[in-house]
């Protein structure tokens, strides 16, 4: 089942191939022709006929459109009708992807050429079209499998992926939306949010505040949930599944139920202000424009209430599978529960639990329906478009989707992209979990 | 040793005690959602404190028959078919990918896996402008399709735990229906995937409750009312509509409720599994 290993280098096999690979070479499909294997052969070909077609009826364009980015503006004065350079970037990156896909395909046919080739040479017969198809089913099954996942992926994960990282360098938004013609303006982006402009301070207050959000909330979470499955895991603990149940129903409601409940909860009309109202106090606006850090703590309660239940859950399943006999050593050589705790159940969760807290920590990082939802839509002075409990993730929405500033919202998402991945990059590679094990069978 | 049992009799009370208030936080805000969704005028203002002063099923026969603002059955409709479609699609797509990248080796899987990896690191709305622009250009904006398919397509990301779980199925049975001339198609299908159900299961469940519960995407795609999710739907109401508000987020807060308790099993082991994994 193993596929050919390397030394299969267009070089290599340019040299040791006969005539009939160096044809597949120059046209995809000759070769398999040669061969007598006329299905494959005429597939081949067909790909490419629909390939050239493609580019010479727009693909060429295209590719020197994703350039230009237009170059005609509209003017309905004068009925021109212009080039709209957000189509042109998207249909340039389509062209790059199908150039991209036509190699695959071309170097797909010389390695196919090859193997008939070596085959042949073995002493066999170059294998007939049904024997292919087959094959797709058998030893290539994962071919047959992987397509279509790997298509949607493409399409819906890494087309927008790439589009947005195009994007971050364009001068896409504000004012310069189509009909105007959009351009590439380089780093200026990053250096607008990262220097003077109305974007750096707001940009740099969020930052921070994101940071110890992330940073926070993480940690609290997961000692909180950590601290309840050891204390449901207690010898004197009876009826766990019973305790256990009222984690599990904060974790089963869907999260924004549970967002908008506590929106509700602390409003002005709340329960919470009628409580309070009614003992003749004056209401509070817990989530109001001044409440900078009773809203904050507030996210973090709410955020840990959702989150708690997961980690607990996760910690009793691996609490489960600890080494008791290394506990019963520890507790013969008289260390006491604490010790016990925080030389060998610690370090024993910690490493199991490694990727959750990465992925934990990015989850918070980029938590976007918390404060979404409890203080959704408020603008604060001092912020450019945001509150101050926005986080990035937030201020990217209230740029990009509310207020049309689609290149500054893209080069965010870089920045976040950037400090989650070195963050969790240095986590993960400083961590037990990497240097004791291959994560991939 | 008197001593130590009075300290354990204080620890035992102690434990208790925190247990105790740890389930008072999570109940409380259920309860108080539940019971409001009882309540008898439908308004927050006439509580008494936290809970209502009378009850009635008002509030749940207004849900489902003044339609007019607030259309949720419609809305609910909406919500059960794209999550089922989303949920057939994606579990399909995620078990094969999960048994392949479990049980083959070939050429750039690595990579796959490697990409997949950093892929998962761009949260997932970070795309979201470039999706909508994408959406546009598809003529897939205001159409369910549309939302199937991103989710359908994007489910195939999260195959770790699947994957986890078939690497515990033992390789060797594999190998005798090999022997037995069974192709790589049968041998999944006839023997692999009826050993595979707690994963099934598992991955149908948790297919199943993420667009079931998103809200982001549909606030994004989804602009006429009649296409409104019940998440999309219930965030449009106004501060005023809060016992309606309670009724709808029961009415689609319990079912999930009682399948997370009837399947608790399997997320566990299936967490756990992919938490090892990584």
């Amino acid at each position: 089942m193993r596929a050919k290993g390397k030394g299969n280098s267009p070089a290599a096999m340019w040299r040791d191939g006969g005539r009939n690979v160096r044809l597949s070479m120059c046209l995809m499909g000759l070769g398999q022709l040669c061969y007598g294997q006329i299905g494959k052969g005429l597939l081949y070909l067909a790909v490419l006929a629909l390939a050239a077609a493609y580019f010479v009826g727009r693909g060429f364009e295209d590719l020197i459109g994703l350039f230009t980015l237009g170059t005609q503006e509209a003017n309905t004065w004068l009925g021109i009708e212009g080039d709209n350079s957000v189509i042109m970037l998207l249909m340039g990156l389509l062209a790059v992807a199908a150039a991209a896909f036509l190699g695959l395909c071309w170097s797909a046919n010389v390695r196919d050429a090859y193997e008939t080739q070596k085959r042949c040479e073995r002493g066999g017969r170059p294998a007939r079209f049904q024997e292919d198809f087959k094959a797709l089913l058998d030893r290539k099954f994962y071919k047959t499998v992987l397509f279509l996942p790997i298509l949607g992926v493409c399409v819906f994960h890494i087309l927008p992926i790439v589009f947005m990282i195009a994007i971050a360098f364009t001068n896409y938004g504000g004012s310069i939306v189509p009909p105007k013609l959009v351009d590439w303006v380089g780093f200026d982006n990053f250096i607008q949010i990262a220097t003077l402009s109305r974007f750096a301070p707001t940009f740099g207050r969020i930052l921070l505040w994101n940071l110890v959000w992330a940073v926070v909330s993480t940690g609290l979470n997961y000692f909180a949930g950590l601290g309840l499955a050891l204390l449901l895991n207690k010898d004197c603990v009876k009826g766990k599944a019973f305790w256990r149940a009222f984690p599990m129903l904060a974790y089963a409601v869907p999260g924004f139920i549970t967002l908008l409940g506590f929106k509700f909860m602390f409003s002005y009309g709340g329960p919470i202000n009628g409580i309070i109202t009614g003992m003749g106090g004056r209401a509070v606006g817990f989530l109001d424009i001044d409440a900078k850090w009773i809203a904050r703590a507030i996210g973090f309660a709410v955020n840990a209430w959702i989150s708690v239940p997961s980690i607990m859950l996760l910690a009793t399943g691996i609490l489960a599978n600890r080494d008791f006999s290394q506990m019963e050593a520890a507790r013969i050589d008289g260390a006491n529960a604490f010790q016990q705790f925080r030389h060998i159940t610690l370090p024993f969760v910690l490493f199991s639990t490694t990727p959750v807290l990465i992925s934990q920590f990015i989850g918070n990082f980029n938590n976007f329906g918390i404060f979404f939802f409890l203080r959704g839509g408020l603008y604060i002075d001092g912020y450019f478009l945001a509150s101050d409990t926005d986080l990035l993730i937030n201020w990217l929405y209230n740029l990009s989707i509310n207020n049309n500033y689609y290149s500054i919202g893209a080069t965010i998402s870089l920045v976040i992209f950037l400090i989650t991945s070195l963050l969790s990059l240095l986590i993960y590679t400083r961590s037990t979990s990497y240097r004791e094990e291959d994560t991939f069978r | 040793m008197k001593n130590r049992k009075v300290a354990k009799a204080i620890d035992a009370v102690l434990t208790h005690l925190v247990l105790i208030a740890v389930c008072f936080v999570f109940l409380f805000p259920c309860l108080w959602l539940i019971l409001a969704s009882f309540s008898k005028s439908g308004s927050i203002y006439s509580f008494e404190g936290f809970f209502p002063s009378a009850y009635s099923l008002d509030t749940f026969r207004t849900l489902f028959t003044d339609t007019e603002m607030y259309n949720y059955p419609r809305w609910f409709g909406n919500t059960l078919f794209i999550a089922g479609m989303s949920c057939l699609i994606g579990s399909l797509l995620v078990i094969l990918t999960a048994y392949t990248m479990s049980r083959f080796q070939f050429r750039g899987k690595k990579f796959l896996m490697k990409t997949t990896l950093v892929l998962g690191m761009f949260p997932s709305f970070m795309g979201m402008i470039a999706v909508y622009i994408i959406m546009t250009q598809f003529g897939l904006i205001n159409r369910m399709c549309g939302l199937i398919l991103i989710y359908s397509a994007g489910a195939p990301m999260g195959y770790l735990t699947q994957k986890g779980f078939f690497d515990t199925i033992s390789a060797s049975i594999d190998e005798a229906a090999r022997m037995d001339g069974a192709t790589n198609f049968q041998i999944f299908f006839k023997i692999n995937l009826p050993l595979s159900m707690p994963i099934i299961v598992y991955t149908a469940i948790s297919s199943f409750t993420f667009p079931w519960s998103d809200f982001i995407l549909p606030k994004l795609l989804l602009k006429e009312k009649d296409l409104y999710t019940v998440a999309v739907g219930l965030m449009s109401l106004g501060d005023t509509e809060f016992a309606r508000f309670a009724a709808g987020s029961v009415f689609i807060g319990v079912p999930i409720v009682i399948l997370y308790f009837a399947l608790s099993r399997f997320f566990v082991s299936g967490m756990a599994a992919g938490a090892v994994k990584g």
